[in-house]
């Protein structure tokens, strides 16, 4: 069996400068990938390449087994494709329940017509979406916030909103780019218990970080990434002992 | 009571018909549209309607229709090349769509009289009709507003590139929110011209596109309520302030930086942000303190009350 994301040595050069140079990896079902590497390393260029934020100048983006290196983003997120923003980014002006059922776009099937003229297609779609976005607000200890508007929130909850809005796509491949920077450890534990649940129920997790430690607890898979080069790939353990990695990191 | 409202009648029809083109102005701010077409497709609505009237004998009702069609078919076209541009270019676009229909106005004499307009255009649009025309708009972009197109455009417009991550068609919203403008501006056009006896290419020059432009940023942009009490105000405005009619435009322009500053979501907008915050302070209030902790205790270390405070104030 595939696994459900695979990049055979995808490349990215703005002009002369290669930002992403023959990077393959692979993103299975079910498990939590991680990719890792210093500030500046291409990670979240990676992660714009595969969501179709950015074209490829060169190699190939497989989803399930399907090329899609050419597909524009809103393509790819109806396919199933989900991230979330290393620099927050949400409406701040709309309430925390109406930014997550944003998510939801890809799932309505009310027509045009029936959302432009508030028909009782599009109501009672909007009652069910208002409902199964509280079923995620309470997954993630926010339904007392469900009115507040969402850009007068902590960092830590903003960040959340953003996770919920992209599960609530209900997507098969998960893209995380550093969704715990800024919070404290107790913060992080409880959104790593999500995101292991999340791959449980067989979704693909791509998790971009820095924070060495969150990643060795969470991953199954881990690649290392340097200056738009991968350096490393293999168990966490092996990668955090790799002398490669630790001269990435430290400079040594 | 009934002769204040006499003296005032044309006043208040006038607001009604800035108030669809500013709700013109309005539907494609909201969708992230920097389009500045409401005064040519009004134009084109008004001198379609007139010309129909006063030089094919069309029955009133029908030139109205047909304005608004008008309107509504022009925005249908400019729609598909518009929506593969952004920003600053959409607006010199339709700038560039005000100033031909602005000429063919002006210059094609044998058909619109040039300078000198359409005159003698029967008031078929009294008080009553705009009302209810108005009335309808509002209900139709409030309806529009709550749901699936609403969310979709509020998306677009605060961040594009979140809107396609979330699989949301930025150019198919886009034409729907300039068609829409194209629509109402149309009627607005042709109303304009059925409820003021003449009309002359001066009335929807740039004077136009500015002020339905500045009724919707006083007012607020992301609720149809900004449209309203943008086009109120700046309608009004000029006549509290005749004594200084020469200095009218300095009063508006002041006016207009005073909110920018002070109120940069438009008063609208801010008044129902400020209704909503209290709302929610008088809920977080009523609600005994551990039903909110629990909200959060599931996630750790969050600091609740502090997080719900800066909800509240913000």
């Amino acid at each position: 069996m595939t696994a459900t994301l695979v990049l055979e040595e995808v490349a990215r050069h703005f002009g002369g400068v290669p930002a992403v140079d023959k990077v393959s990896l692979q993103v299975p079902a079910g498990q939590i990938t991680g990719l890792i590497g210093p500030n500046g390393a291409g990670k979240t260029t990676v992660v714009n390449l595969i969501t179709g934020l950015l074209h490829l100048s060169s190699g190939k983006v497989l989803l399930d087994g399907r090329d899609v290196s050419r597909e524009e983003a809103p393509d790819l997120a109806r396919a199933g494709v989900a991230r979330t923003f290393q620099n927050i980014r949400l409406v701040a002006d709309a309430s925390v329940l109406e930014n997550v059922v944003a998510g939801f776009h890809r799932h309505e099937k009310a027509g045009l017509w029936a959302n432009l003229l508030g028909l009782p297609s599009a109501r009672a779609e909007a009652r069910q979406m208002n409902e199964r976005a509280m079923a995620l607000l309470e997954r993630f200890g926010m339904a007392a916030l469900a009115e507040h508007r969402s850009g007068g929130l902590s960092y830590g909850h903003q960040r959340r909103i953003e996770m919920m809005r992209a599960l609530a796509t209900e997507p098969r491949l998960l893209l995380l780019d550093e969704p715990v920077a800024g919070m404290n450890d107790a913060e992080a534990e409880s959104l790593a218990g999500i995101f292991r649940s999340v791959a449980a129920s067989g979704v693909a997790v791509l998790l971009i970080e820095h924070n060495m430690r969150f990643v060795m607890s969470l991953c199954s898979q881990l690649y290392v990434l340097a200056s738009g080069r991968l350096i490393a790939e293999g168990l966490p353990e092996a990668v955090g002992r790799d002398p490669k990695v630790v001269e990435a990191y430290l400079g040594a | 009571m009934m002769n204040f409202f006499y003296t005032y009648q044309s006043l208040f029809d006038h607001i009604l018909v800035y108030a669809l083109l500013a709700m013109s102005q309005y539907v494609v701010l909201r969708a992230g549209v920097f389009s500045l077409g409401t005064a040519g497709f009004a134009a084109l609505g008004a001198y379609g309607c007139a010309l129909l009237i006063t030089k094919a004998g069309w029955p009133p009702f029908a030139a109205i229709v047909a304005g608004t069609v008008l309107g509504t078919v022009a925005s249908a076209l400019l729609a598909f090349p518009l929506s593969r541009l952004r920003g600053v270019f959409q607006a010199v676009a339709t700038l560039a769509l005000v100033q031909i229909v602005l000429s063919a106005t002006q210059n094609w004499v044998s058909v619109t009289n040039g300078a000198l307009g359409v005159n003698g255009i029967p008031k078929v649009a009294g008080t009553g009709v705009l009302l209810s025309v108005v009335v309808v708009v509002v209900l139709l972009l409030v309806a529009m507003g709550r749901y699936s197109v609403g969310r979709a455009m509020d998306v677009i417009r605060e961040d594009e590139t979140v809107a396609v991550s979330l699989g949301i068609s930025v150019p198919y919203y886009h034409r729907i929110a300039f068609i829409l403008s194209g629509l109402l501006a149309g009627l607005g056009g042709a109303l304009q011209a059925t409820s003021s006896y003449a009309i002359t290419p001066g009335e929807f020059g740039f004077g136009m596109l500015v002020a339905t432009l500045a009724m919707v940023v006083l007012g607020g942009r992301t609720s149809v309520w900004g449209a309203l009490v943008g086009a109120a105000i700046l309608t009004t405005l000029p006549e509290l302030f005749r004594v200084f009619a020469d200095y009218r435009n300095v009063v508006q322009g002041i006016l207009l930086m005073l909110v920018i500053v002070y109120l940069p979501r438009g008063v609208a907008d801010t008044v129902i942000a400020m209704l909503r915050d209290r709302r929610l302070r008088r809920r977080t209030v009523r609600l005994p303190a551990d039903a909110v902790a629990s909200g959060a205790a599931s996630v750790g270390a969050a600091p609740v009350s502090s997080s719900i405070d800066a909800g509240v104030h913000a």
